[in-house]
C-alpha cells in the first residue's frame, strides 16, 4: 500500500467523529430551529436544574441539541447527551426506560410526546409538551436522523451478560455506578452500603412475576480486596448470620443470599422460596 | 440516617408488599419528642374538568372551601383575610416548568383572592425562576407556595419543599444525596417565617417519568384534587402517599420512587420543618372520595 494512503488512513482513524447534532437540519416539515442547546456538566443545571444530577451520576461529557418551533404546534426539542463512555449512555437508558423497544439506536422507547434511545456514547431524548400528528411526525424524523448520524454502536457492560435470562422481567434491568440508584426497584439501604462508585460496575435486575418478585444485585469491583471489604461491610450490616452463598430466611419470610466470588459480589433479595433463591444463585454462578 | 431494609424488617415496618414511608422511621429510630400534629386538607371534585381544562368556577370553589376548613373560618373572605392582610406584600411562588406548570387558572384565582383582601396590585407578584430579582419578592412579607406534584429524576418527587429552590442563588448546592437537605431552604432570609399557605396541586399528578425532561400524559391521571396546609412537609408527605399508591396500582407491584424522596422525611427528622409521620398528620378530606388513596 502506498505510504500516502497509509498516512491518510491513520489520519482518518484519529479524527474525532462528527457530533450528531451537526447533522440535524435547521428546517424540516413545518419546523425550524428556534434555539440551539449547548450545555456542559457544569451548567446543565441552568437547563434542567436538579434533573442534571442523574446524567452527572453517570458521567456526562456535555449536552447539545435544538429546540424547534412550528406555527400552531407544540415545540419539539432534541437533547443529545454525550456521555464519557458508551457504558454510561447504556446506563442512562436503563435508568430511563421501563420496557425495551428497538425502533432506534441500540434500544429505544417511544410515547406520543417523546422518544428516547441510546447509541454508542449518546443518550437522546426527543420530546414535545403535548402530542399532535405534526409533532409526532417531527419526533420520528429527528429520531431517524439522529440514529443515522451516529455510525458506531457502544459496548454493553460485561456484567450485564452475567444476568440469567430465565425469569428476567422485560425492561427490568438497571446498570449503574452511583450508590443512589441502589434502591431503584427495591429499598435496600439509604446510604452507600456496598461501596459503589465510578470504579465499580453494578447491575440490578427484577426476576419473576410481580407477585413473586425477586431482585438480583451484582457488583464488580476493581480488584478482589475491594470486593472482600465491601462484602464484609454489607453482610455484617445486612445479614450477619448468613454464610457466603447460603440462603437465609429473613423476618418477612423471604429468602436472601449474599456472596462474593473473585472481584464480584452478588445478592438475591426477596425470593419467595429457598428453592427459587438457590436456583437463581446457581444460574448466576454458572455464568461467572 | 443509614438504614437498611433489614433494619426495618427487624422492627416489622417493612413488608413483602412494600416499605413504609421513611418518615415512620422516626418512631423506630430517632426517639425524638414529636411536635404537634399538622392539619392537611384534601379537597377533590369529580367535575373539576370541563373538557380538557379545569373549570375556573370549580377551582375557585374548591380553594375557598378547603381554606375555610383549614383556617376554621365560616366564609372565604374571612379565610383569606386570616392568612393575608391589606398591608402585606405577597409573592406567589409558582412552578413554571413548561411541560407541567402550575395551572394558570390557579395563579389567576390566587391573584383575585389576595387582591380581594386589600393587598395592592403593586405589592403582588407571581414568579418562579425570577424570584431573587423580583422587587415584590425582595420586599415580600408573605409568601404563598403553589405547584403541581410530579416525580423527579433526582429528588424523587417535585414538592412544595423543593419549590423554594429558586430562592437559592446556587440551586445546585442543594443537590447532594438526592436533595436530602432541601428543607434548609426554609431558613433562607427571603423565605424564613413568611409562608402563609402551601398548595399542592393534584389535578393531574405525574406519578412516573422516564428520562428526566420527559413528560407523558400516560403517567398522569385525573385525581381532581388540591392539598392545602400550613406545614409543607405534611402536605408533601400526603401527596407522596397518593403518588406511591398510584404507582403501585399502575405497575401492579410495589414500585419505589427512584431515587427515594429522602428530602421529605429529612425535612421532618433532620430539619424539624414539619411532620412527615402520618400519625402526626390530621387529614381532612372534602368532596369526591373515590380512589383517593389516603
Amino acid at each position: 500500500m502506498p505510504t500516502s494512503i497509509i498516512g491518510l488512513l491513520m489520519m482518518c482513524s484519529t479524527i474525532p467523529s462528527q457530533h450528531p447534532v451537526e447533522q440535524l437540519p435547521e428546517r424540516f416539515q413545518s419546523y425550524r430551529v428556534s434555539e440551539p442547546l449547548n450545555h456542559t456538566p457544569d451548567n446543565l443545571y441552568e437547563y434542567i436544574n436538579g434533573a442534571a444530577e442523574m446524567y452527572l451520576s453517570y458521567g456526562l461529557a456535555g449536552m447539545r441539541g435544538y429546540r424547534y418551533t412550528a406555527e400552531n404546534q407544540p415545540d419539539v426539542t432534541i437533547e443529545i447527551y454525550e456521555m464519557t463512555e458508551s457504558r454510561n449512555a447504556f446506563g442512562v437508558y436503563t435508568q430511563s426506560r421501563d420496557r425495551d423497544e428497538h425502533a432506534y439506536g441500540q434500544g429505544s422507547l417511544s410515547y406520543p410526546e417523546a422518544t428516547l434511545f441510546w447509541k454508542d456514547r449518546y443518550f437522546i431524548v426527543i420530546s414535545s409538551s403535548r402530542a399532535t400528528p405534526e409533532s409526532s411526525a417531527a419526533i420520528r424524523f429527528l429520531a431517524e436522523t439522529a440514529d443515522k448520524a451516529i455510525p458506531q454502536e457502544g459496548k454493553i457492560p460485561g456484567i450485564v451478560g452475567l444476568l440469567p435470562a430465565k425469569g428476567l422481567a422485560d425492561g427490568g434491568m438497571l446498570y449503574f455506578h452511583h450508590y443512589i440508584w441502589l434502591n431503584a426497584y427495591f429499598f435496600i439501604a439509604d446510604f452507600d452500603l456496598l461501596n459503589i462508585n465510578e470504579q465499580t460496575d453494578a447491575v440490578l435486575a427484577k426476576y419473576g412475576s410481580p407477585d413473586r418478585r425477586t431482585y438480583l444485585l451484582l457488583v464488580e469491583y476493581p480488584h478482589e480486596d475491594a470486593t472482600t471489604a465491601a462484602y464484609r461491610r454489607f453482610m455484617q450490616r445486612y445479614a450477619p448470620e448468613a454464610d457466603n452463598g447460603k440462603a437465609v430466611r429473613l423476618e418477612d419470610r423471604t429468602w436472601f443470599i449474599g456472596w462474593h466470588n473473585g472481584n464480584r459480589l452478588g445478592a438475591i433479595f426477596n425470593s419467595p422460596s429457598e428453592d427459587d433463591a438457590e436456583e437463581l444463585f446457581r444460574a448466576v454462578i454458572s455464568k461467572m | 440516617m443509614n438504614i437498611t431494609r433489614r433494619d426495618l424488617l427487624k422492627t416489622s415496618i417493612a413488608t413483602a408488599g412494600g416499605l413504609m414511608l421513611p418518615s415512620v422511621m422516626r418512631k423506630a429510630w430517632a426517639g425524638e419528642p414529636g411536635s404537634d400534629s399538622s392539619t392537611v386538607v384534601l379537597i377533590r371534585n369529580r367535575n373539576l374538568f370541563a373538557g380538557d381544562k379545569p373549570d375556573p368556577a370549580v377551582c375557585r370553589q374548591m380553594l375557598d372551601e378547603a381554606l375555610c376548613r383549614l383556617t376554621d373560618k365560616e366564609n372565604a373572605g374571612q379565610a383569606w383575610k386570616s392568612i393575608v392582610s391589606a398591608d402585606d406584600t405577597v409573592g406567589v411562588k409558582t412552578n413554571a416548568w413548561n411541560k407541567f406548570p402550575t395551572p394558570a387558572v390557579m395563579e389567576e384565582i390566587l391573584k383575585e383572592k389576595v387582591l380581594a383582601t386589600g393587598v395592592k396590585e403593586e405589592n403582588f407578584s407571581i414568579n418562579d425562576r425570577g424570584v431573587l430579582n423580583d422587587p415584590v419578592f425582595r420586599r415580600a412579607t408573605a409568601l404563598i407556595n403553589i405547584r403541581p406534584m410530579r416525580t423527579h429524576a433526582w429528588s424523587g418527587v417535585g414538592t412544595l419543599i423543593k419549590n423554594y429552590i429558586m430562592f437559592s442563588p446556587k440551586p445546585s448546592s442543594y443537590h447532594d444525596d438526592s436533595c436530602a437537605g432541601l428543607a434548609a431552604l426554609y431558613d433562607l432570609p427571603e423565605v424564613k417565617g413568611k409562608t402563609r399557605l402551601h398548595i399542592l396541586v393534584m389535578f393531574t399528578p405525574q406519578f412516573h417519568h422516564t428520562a428526566p425532561t420527559q413528560f407523558s400524559e400516560e403517567f398522569t391521571w385525573r385525581y381532581n384534587g388540591l392539598l392545602l396546609g400550613f406545614d409543607p412537609v405534611a402536605v408533601d408527605a400526603t401527596g407522596l402517599k397518593i403518588l406511591e399508591s398510584k404507582r403501585n396500582e399502575y405497575f401492579g407491584e410495589h414500585r419505589p420512587l427512584n431515587p427515594p424522596a429522602k428530602h421529605i422525611s429529612a425535612a421532618d427528622t433532620r430539619f424539624h420543618l414539619g411532620n412527615a409521620d402520618p400519625s402526626k398528620i390530621h387529614l381532612i378530606k372534602l368532596g369526591w372520595d373515590e380512589t383517593s388513596y389516603v
